[in-house]
């Protein structure tokens, strides 16, 4: 019988929210992420940019394990996501944990994906209402207080089919944020809005850049340059490029990124 | 030439002279609560077999599988015979009769309305499994993004978006059930039909009795297509997806004028 020993867990540093640990991931025989190692470290305001199909929303999903890696190791808040180790081997965490940490991890998509059954406040409620279990009192203080903060108070009983685009992601905003969580994903969160609704999500994002630990999947490169403190390029599931939004926006130093750069800044 | 008897026809077609018969007024009673009961069974019965098959589990989704093929896959008529007389005969279970009161619940209806919901839940599991896969996928990923268990998310965001999707299928499927309730009369379960069939017996004018046993049935469909309307339109209402027919439509199957 042979022995296995688990490797030692990496050590991780207390301000590190978000470590990739050489993670890999394939569909099928594609390799989607390869050997991604990345920290995020407390209050960084992280953006990834990349081409379509380069993994970049698929490294994004991965953090709250929307999707699953086939190896290597994803701590949030210095806890594995979605697997926990036994033996030297990864097991995939039972469903209730892996809840339990994605409540902490809050997102907003690129479609909002707003729940259209229920009212903006309702929206927000919900989460804190049942996965939370707080006192609709409040939980109902809470959604306005967040309702006010995104600028939409008077929005509160409007249905998602009745706001714009970007009323709809300022109010998928404010339901992350309903959930306190400590880190919020955003999956090229303007990219379905038209261009007039850009600024008012962007205007909200970049209030929260200061207080909140962020990673974005976006090309807006206003954003980027106004709130982020790091922007990584991500071509063919790897980091290609990783420095300050000035550096790699006005001086690349890889021909990918160069050539990427080139397409998306007319 | 055939002499249509038109005293025996009025008295069974006019509901108060009708109903004075106890055979018809309990078979009245037994058809719309025996529908009633085995639908509400085969939707419950049809979530928990369109959960199954969507399941990760290998067996659990096996086994919706092997229930939605077998009950699709043979005649209602075939499963309740088996279900009563099969059971019976093997005693693996004889229904036996329930008292309640003064009433007296045969084992017959029991078995019957026991095959109906069975029978409806395959053919409900495909309707809700419609249902559920017509919501954006985005959708059970908001839910689970903020930390909501696959079970909550099916409860609280999934189910109630599907709801809108499944309640008109569903009310063509009550519709059947009224009528499919009269093949119950192979078990001599009481129901309408049956007593119809009693009434014929004694007086055999099949062709009388079985034309105002048909306007029973029609009545229940027709009012029941009424009150489909007005689930349909207030549901619709705040948020119109696709404007339901009107009740004409809907009971003659008008196709044009949209």
């Amino acid at each position: 019988m042979t022995t296995m020993i688990a490797p030692p867990t990496p050590v991780i540093e207390d301000n590190v929210i978000v470590k990739f640990d050489h993670v890999n991931k394939y569909f099928g025989t594609l390799q989607v992420l390869n050997d991604i190692c990345l920290e995020v470290r407390k209050n960084e305001v992280l953006v990834i940019i990349g081409p379509s199909g380069s993994g970049k929303s698929t490294l994004l999903r991965s953090i709250n394990h929307l999707e699953k890696i086939n190896s290597g190791h994803i701590y949030v808040n210095g806890r594995m996501i979605g697997y926990y180790e036994q033996n030297g081997r990864l097991y995939e965490e039972s469903e209730k944990n892996v809840s339990q940490q994605r409540a902490a991890i809050g997102m907003v998509f690129q479609r909002f994906n707003l729940f259209p059954h229920l009212t903006a406040l309702e929206n927000i409620m919900e989460a804190p209402l049942n996965v939370l279990k707080m006192p609709r009192e409040n939980a109902k203080a809470e959604a306005n207080r967040l309702l006010q903060r995104v600028g939409l108070s008077d929005k509160s009983d409007s249905y998602p089919s009745q706001l714009s685009g970007g009323q709809q992601q300022r109010i998928a905003i404010a339901r992350a944020l309903a959930m306190k969580p400590s880190l919020m994903l955003f999956d090229e969160p303007t990219s379905a809005l038209d261009p007039e609704m850009i600024g008012e999500v962007l205007d909200v994002m970049k209030e929260l850049a200061h207080e909140m630990t962020m990673i974005v999947v976006s090309h807006e490169m206003g954003f980027a340059r106004a709130a982020a403190n790091r922007i990584i390029f991500v071509d063919d599931g790897k980091i290609v490029e990783s420095s300050t939004p000035e550096e790699l926006y006005l001086h690349p130093r890889e021909v990918r990124t160069k050539e990427f750069l080139s397409k998306i800044l007319h | 030439m055939y002499r249509f008897d038109w005293v025996v026809f009025w008295k069974y077609l006019w509901p108060v002279t009708a109903l004075q018969n106890p055979l018809i007024r309990n078979g009245l009673i037994v058809t719309v609560v025996v529908s009633v009961i085995a639908q509400v069974l085969g939707v419950i019965l049809g979530l928990f077999a369109a959960l199954g098959k969507m399941s990760k589990i290998g067996p659990v989704r096996v086994i919706a599988e092997a229930y939605i093929w077998y009950f699709r896959g043979t005649p209602l008529l075939v499963q309740m015979m088996l279900l009563f007389f099969g059971l019976g005969i093997t005693h693996i279970y004889n229904f036996p009769d329930i008292h309640l009161g003064a009433m007296v619940i045969s084992g017959a209806i029991q078995a019957g309305t026991l095959a109906l919901a069975i029978n409806e839940g395959a053919y409900m599991a495909e309707i809700v499994r419609a249902g559920i896969e017509a919501i954006d996928p985005g959708q059970l990923e908001a839910a689970k993004s903020l930390g909501m268990p696959y079970g909550m998310a099916m409860r609280r965001i999934i189910l109630p978006q599907a709801a809108k999707v499944i309640i008109p299928p569903l009310g063509n499927e009550f519709n059947n059930m009224m009528k499919t309730t009269s093949i119950m009369v192979v078990i001599s379960a009481a129901e309408l039909f049956f007593a119809f069939t009693q009434v014929n017996a004694r007086l055999f004018k099949p062709f009388e009795l079985f034309i105002a046993a048909s306007f029973y049935y029609l009545a229940l469909t027709t009012i029941w297509s009424f009150i489909q309307s007005w689930i349909e339109s207030s549901l619709g209402e705040r948020k119109s997806v696709v404007r339901s027919p009107g009740f004409i439509q809907r009971v003659f199957q008008f196709k044009g004028a949209h």
